[in-house]
């Protein structure tokens, strides 16, 4: 069984929150720019903005995995980042069970919020201090969100969180080079569930690791997330991954989410078109097949100076004179199926 | 079926590292074909000695590296044995590389045309001015746009996927026999992986080319090559024509290695994986090196090394297995169509 906290004073700031009615997270129209200056003698000023987050809308429901999918420099990472209050929006906002987490608000309140949401990084490489045992890596969390707990009980958490990622009790005293990849991201995962949180924002968890680790990695995942009742926001660029593990889809492009559905949904009634050159583009594992795929034009465009109306219409093979000129809305097309498109394919 | 001729063979190599924690036994004995014109694939996880394979052939490997013992043929000579200088005109001319990081491949301070025009005039023995115009030939064939102006440009200015394309034309305008490509397109997003493997495909066939592609993605392996060397703990485990591999796997770790991809099937049901770890090989296990991973392990199996069994020799079907007759691990089409189907029939 699962130690809880409740030993332990926590605000409760989530009370108006109904988690049959309403979802766990709620992004709406979230802008994340970057400014790019030019600095002069004197004076710096700003020349453009990196736009990595245009007007995102998005939700995740209690106890679901929603997949967050798109290629390099969508702004996938980036809404991630801006959902555990890692960076600060440009514009819109964030609800964490109904409550604005970019309002102002007191220290207390703060690390209230910020200990439901945890994230787990990509590069199992370089996201862990070198310097520093396995057991002060994971004690971490609880000196900062539980400061006055006992060494003594810190220790058995840190033990019991390692056993439940598959990791054995002397690994606690070892330092992250001594890991493989595989286990270096079980310590990932350790340090994000050891004080149990709510929302884990998985960012391209097992993008660095072989076949046979990445599946042993993703079993795992499933585990805790039975075990906790975790949420989780799989941010993948692999779509049998993303198929593989979530309940829900958003397909991102350029800063925008361009479909949002249930998986089974987004795969068999593939709705916009630039989801349907991503899934063609994919090489499948039968030398049998072959395919006829419709490869995109070009590279994705820079995020400094996007197209204007939709983001995709300059490597589209539906694109219209209206697409260049007004962006089409995340609209819900069928129940639970949001498409961002003027000619969807359904 | 005409019988190819042999352009690579590869007998019998072991390559070592020295280093500080002792010696690593990188390749144990490594042999394999490539025909002329026949693209094949080198599949396997990561450490189990696919780029050192091709650093011996090339015998670019690092100081501390040397291949001890074994013959590797091209054309009919011993690449070990030929004088250095011979053997750089066998590099880029004759055998040429691409290499997995297009980020770090092309030199950042130099030009795209000095970086071309400089090993095309040495190679080719021509003027700069011939080069410069042998380099623009290649850029357009590989699809550079306005390749005149842009040649003047610097690495940094070229997205991913056009530096992939540009050391593409820098390799393919030397008229080389043979292509190693070193994963290529693991770097690349699905929609531009897409676009390189696309190239690489039309220039293969186009210019007759013989190719090693190096991979981990077996749907990449599945959709490129025509034969397929599996490659484990610096040992080739199993060899043979594509299909025949991915439908009837005689080693355990090719059929296991298939299993731990995530399908694009609906169920969420969990991955098969291999216990444990890569092996490391420094220390590696006694026997088949496989042994303590596989379910099939007998006591044969930790004590003696598989011998190589020759299964079908006009197929060149390899596998290395001492109980590859008992076992069963034919692919049956249901599972085959799990795995690679996206539109799932309901």
């Amino acid at each position: 069984m699962v130690s809880t906290f409740e030993e332990y004073e926590v605000i409760d700031l989530f009370s108006g929150w109904n988690p049959k009615t309403d979802p766990i997270i709620n992004l709406i129209n979230l802008k994340k720019w970057f400014p790019i200056s030019e600095q002069s003698i004197l004076f710096s000023r700003v020349v453009a903005q990196i736009k990595a987050v245009d007007g995102v809308n998005l939700f995740l429901n209690k106890g679901e995995t929603l997949g967050l999918v798109g290629e390099s420099g969508c702004g996938k990472s980036t809404t991630a980042r801006v959902t555990v209050k890692l960076e600060e929006p440009t514009e819109g906002s964030i609800y964490f069970k109904g409550i604005d987490i970019f309002q102002p608000m007191t220290r207390e309140e703060e690390l209230a919020i910020k200990r439901q949401l945890q994230m787990v990084f990509q590069d199992p490489y370089s996201s862990l201090n070198p310097r520093r045992m396995v057991l002060d890596l994971i004690k971490e969390p609880f000196d900062i969100h539980f400061p006055d707990m006992t060494y003594e009980e810190k220790e058995s958490r840190v033990l019991e969180i390692l056993t439940k990622v598959g990791l054995e009790d002397y690994h606690a005293l070892r330092y992250p080079h001594e890991f493989s990849g595989g286990q270096r991201q079980r310590i990932g995962i350790a340090r994000a569930l050891a004080i149990h949180p709510e929302v884990v924002l998985l960012d391209e968890p097992v993008s660095a690791l072989d076949v046979s680790v990445q599946a042993q990695i993703l079993n795992l995942l499933h585990d805790l997330q039975v075990e906790f009742n975790l949420t989780y926001m799989f941010i993948a660029h692999d779509l049998s991954v993303i198929k593989h593990v979530s309940d829900r889809v958003a397909v991102m492009y350029l800063g925008k989410i361009m479909e949002m559905s249930p998986t089974g949904e987004l795969f068999r009634k593939t709705a916009h078109p630039y989801s349907v050159s991503l899934l063609s583009a994919i090489p499948r594992p039968d030398p049998r097949i072959k395919m006829d795929r419709i490869i995109l034009e070009g590279d994705v465009p820079s995020p400094i100076n996007p197209p204007s109306g939709c983001p995709f219409h300059p490597r589209c093979y539906k694109a219209q004179e209206i697409c260049s000129q007004v962006t089409p809305t995340l609209d819900e097309l069928e129940p639970g199926h949001f498409v961002a498109c003027h000619f969807p394919e359904i | 079926m005409k019988m190819a001729k042999t352009i690579l063979d590869v007998q019998d190599i072991y390559t070592y590292f020295y280093t500080e924690s002792g010696v690593v036994e990188a390749l144990d004995g490594v042999s394999f074909d490539v025909y002329q014109g026949e693209p094949v694939g080198i599949v396997g996880e990561s450490g189990c000695g696919k780029t050192v394979t091709a650093k011996s052939t090339l015998r670019i490997l690092d100081k501390n590296g040397k291949t001890v013992a074994g013959k590797i043929i091209y054309k009919g000579v011993d690449l070990l044995e030929l004088p250095d200088l011979q053997m750089r005109k066998i590099r880029g001319k004759e055998i040429a590389m691409i290499f997995q990081d297009p980020m770090t491949s092309l030199n950042p301070i130099f030009k795209i045309d000095d970086q071309m025009t400089e090993v095309i005039a040495l190679h080719r023995n021509c003027s700069r001015r011939e080069a410069l115009e042998y380099a623009l030939e290649a850029l357009e064939q590989v699809g550079i746009a306005d390749a005149a102006a842009r040649i003047k440009d610097y690495p940094h200015q070229f997205s991913g996927g056009q530096r992939q394309r540009i050391f593409i034309a820098r390799a393919l305008a030397l008229q080389p026999s043979l292509l190693i490509a070193d994963e290529p397109t693991t770097a690349l997003d699905v929609t531009i992986q897409a676009q390189i493997l696309e190239l690489i495909k039309e220039m293969q066939k186009k210019h007759g080319l013989a190719m090693m592609l190096i991979t981990h993605n077996l749907g990449v392996v599945a959709e490129t090559t025509k034969r397929v060397h599996i490659f484990y703990g610096g040992r080739v485990v199993e060899s043979g024509p594509t299909e025949d591999i991915f439908i009837d796997p005689k080693h355990p770790y090719t059929r296991a290695l298939f299993d731990s991809i995530p399908s694009l099937e609906k169920d969420k049901h969990r991955l098969a994986t291999i216990p444990g770890l890569v092996p490391r090989l420094i220390n590696p296990p006694k026997g088949c090196r496989f042994h303590p991973r596989c379910k099939f392990a007998t006591e044969i199996c930790m004590r003696e090394r598989p011998p190589d069994v020759i299964i079908d020799k006009q197929k060149g079907r390899r596998v290395q297995c001492h109980h590859f007759e008992e076992l069963d691990l034919h692919v049956d089409d249901s599972t085959m169509k799990e795995r690679t189907s996206i539109k799932e029939e309901t």
